[in-house]
């Protein structure tokens, strides 16, 4: 490209004599996706070697970082289910609902004496149920995106009011708090699970026929519909497995909560959207990765942590975490 | 004979606290942690609110005044029950000699407090209580709890609307979040203050000015003959307050908390009354049994902060000292037994 034209006469030889290998990386580097891909694990060893040298006693021990693979793992799962919609060019704005929803369906199927594992599934299936209602309406009746999924916001946090009564149910289970205590070593149990959820995603998505139509279809539906790929099945397919995820997630949640609780929380929906823009994928759809919005996910919730452990006032917190969200997301942003 | 023991461990403590004192020697004083050393870490609810900034400026200022070193951090938002147990669990594994939170939920914190538990640290907890059986599951104590006894404080707002409107009258009630313990707490008393009275709702108007806005025009219309208005947080009471003007009419309204924008508006007539807590005074509490905690002392396991109903009668000297401490005094049991 520019390189050549730009470099001095002496220096442009001691490239020739380079074997070009440097000349490769700089071509690399200004490559708009290469940055797009890699710029939030920039963004995360930064926080991580800031945080560290401020803090080397507090932030980089073996319990700080427990913590932050535990926070990070709630919302990990969540970003997941956020990035399939954001990939067809769509969004998920009622993923903090219906886990709340799930979790409340939890909570009555616990307390009816169902096992924990049990009411797991009961939980997961009620996120289903309101994901395919999601995708369902979305794909057959064209309704966009954003309005058919903040009534669906609406309507799971009223049902999970509904069905609770408003009244919060405490979950007491030996099984559960392991799950959120506990871990295999050092790595807890819940950021496994999110682990296994993310490289699953990621083979669904890159390494199976349906993975390459949910691509297309963000890409260019019409494109993509006149290719014979199936666009109403593809958006049903991604919203159910938002919602799913969600009322997954809700177990996990009630697990560290030690109740399940009508009360929607609404800074997961912001982070998981945060995430999926700093993690690389483009909201107008057809670009994803599955494990950008991971590394992003670490990020926030280390920055968050980090912010903490020094002391930084909560206000000044809010300001910092933004301001990350929008430098990263211009840095990304890509033509 | 709970009581009995207890005032005289607490007595015996002061008496040994004295006797240090008198001994003056260093030798014995050196076993006493150095205030400017000690370490403390708070964790409260979203300062969205502004009875969570009272709270936090009580800590803040007593810090200050002690000449201990205090870690204020917040919920990022006040339904925020994860983020606040992620705060807790960052600031769980550090060298504080003493931790304050404020949950969230009744169960939100206890995992986190399961480790300082484990760690060895005391826990202090203000205002609202932690749940004793997610507690004891994690694995945590609670050291002291020093808060409000909604119920009385509901009851004393009642009490006074009971005087000001007689008995027999109709009144609206209008709570926060649906199966909120406080909300209940603070609904009962007021119920159990203003007996005589019939009451329209509890509506839940989720702490929210607003909502509560809406909820009170639309009990106003189903009912005209309301005589007075009570709702369960000072914000709320301004949202009623609105529509009770704009419905033309002049009923008392109450909200509970004391929190400085209402007592202007106290001031300016649009609101009746607060029933002011002092969540300055828990945050100060909060500090200061932290403070005996560190030294090796002991605390009360127990303490019941003030309450008191600030009405036009006494507003213009609740807005003068910014409403941080009560008109007519109150009983710290922490204070004396700092050793300074």
């Amino acid at each position: 490209m520019n390189i050549s034209s730009k470099s001095s006469a002496s220096s442009a030889q001691a490239e020739e004599a380079d074997t070009s290998s440097l000349s490769k990386l700089r071509l690399v580097t200004k490559d708009p996706f290469f940055w797009s891909n890699w710029i939030v694990v920039v963004a995360f060893v930064l926080v991580v070697v800031v945080f560290g040298a401020i803090k080397p006693h507090n932030f980089l021990t073996m319990y700080n970082l427990n913590n932050i693979l535990v926070a990070s793992a709630i919302p990990a799962i969540i970003v997941v289910g956020q990035t399939f919609a954001v990939t067809t060019a769509g969004i998920d704005l009622s993923v903090s609902s219906i886990m709340t929803f799930g979790a409340v369906c939890y909570g009555i199927a616990f307390t009816n004496g169902w096992s924990w594992w049990s009411s797991g599934i009961v939980g997961t299936l009620a996120g289903a149920v309101c994901g395919v209602i999601n995708g369902f309406i979305i794909a057959k009746r064209k309704i966009s995106d954003f309005i058919v999924t903040l009534g669906m916001l609406s309507v799971a946090s009223g049902f999970a009011l509904v069905f609770s009564n408003g009244q919060p149910r405490q979950i007491v289970s030996n099984q559960l708090s392991t799950l959120a205590i506990g871990g295999f070593g050092k790595i807890p149990y819940l950021m496994v699970i999110a682990f296994v959820i993310t490289v699953g995603a990621h083979f669904f998505l890159f390494n199976t026929r349906f993975g390459t139509h949910i691509l297309a279809t963000g890409g260019d539906p019409d494109a993509a519909r006149s290719m014979g790929v199936n666009i109403d099945l593809v958006k049903i397919v991604v919203y159910s497995i938002s919602g799913t995820l969600a009322g997954f997630a809700a177990m996990l949640t009630i697990s560290r909560i030690g109740a399940a609780e009508p009360a929607a929380n609404t800074s997961i929906l912001l982070n998981s959207v945060a995430a999926v823009v700093l993690g690389g994928v483009s909201l107008f759809g057809g670009r994803g990765t599955i494990f950008g919005p991971f590394v992003a996910t670490l990020l926030l919730q280390a920055l968050t942590n980090g912010l903490t452990v020094v002391g930084v006032a909560a206000y000044y917190q809010y300001v910092s975490i933004g301001l990350v969200v929008i430098l990263s997301a211009a840095m990304v942003r890509t033509k | 004979m709970k009581k009995n023991t207890r005032f005289l461990t607490l007595s015996i403590s002061v008496v040994a606290a004295g006797a240090l004192v008198l001994a003056g020697t260093t030798p014995s004083n050196a076993a006493v942690k150095k205030l400017t050393t000690i370490r403390i870490a708070a964790v409260v609810k979203g300062l969205d609110n502004p009875y969570f900034i009272s709270v936090k400026a009580g800590i803040v200022d007593t810090a200050k005044k002690l000449g201990v070193t205090a870690n204020v951090q917040a919920a990022p938002g006040l339904n925020d029950d994860i983020g606040q147990a992620n705060k807790l669990d960052a600031l769980a594994g550090q060298n504080y000699d003493c931790y304050i939170v404020i949950p969230i939920s009744s169960n939100n914190l206890s995992q986190g407090l399961g480790k300082v538990t484990k760690a060895g640290k005391p826990i202090i907890n203000i205002d609202s209580p932690v749940d004793p059986a997610s507690l004891k599951a994690a694995g945590g104590k609670i050291t002291s709890f020093a808060g409000t006894d909604n119920t009385a404080a509901g009851k004393a707002g009642g009490a006074s609307m009971i005087k000001l409107i007689g008995t027999g009258k109709k009144i609206g009630l209008i709570a926060g979040l649906a199966g909120n313990v406080t909300s209940n707490a603070r609904i009962d008393g007021f119920k159990a203050g203003a007996a005589g009275a019939t009451f329209v709702g509890p509506v839940n108007a989720d702490w929210d000015t607003t909502k509560a806005l809406d909820a009170a025009n639309q009990m106003l219309v189903a009912n005209p003959d309301l005589a007075g208005f009570f709702a369960a947080n000072d914000q709320m009471a301004q949202g009623i307050a609105k529509a009770v003007a704009a419905a033309g009419k002049k009923i008392p309204v109450y909200g509970v908390d004391g929190i400085m924008d209402n007592l202007n508006l106290i001031k300016a007539g649009s609101v009746t009354a607060s029933v002011s807590q002092y969540p300055y005074v828990m945050g100060k509490m909060g500090v200061e049994a932290c403070v005996v905690l560190a030294q090796g002392g002991k605390v009360p396991a127990w303490t019941v902060t003030p309450h008191a109903v600030i009405d036009s009668s006494n507003v213009d000297s609740a807005l003068k000292t910014g409403n941080q401490l009560p008109p007519a005094g109150y009983n710290d049991p922490y204070a004396a037994l700092i050793k300074k």
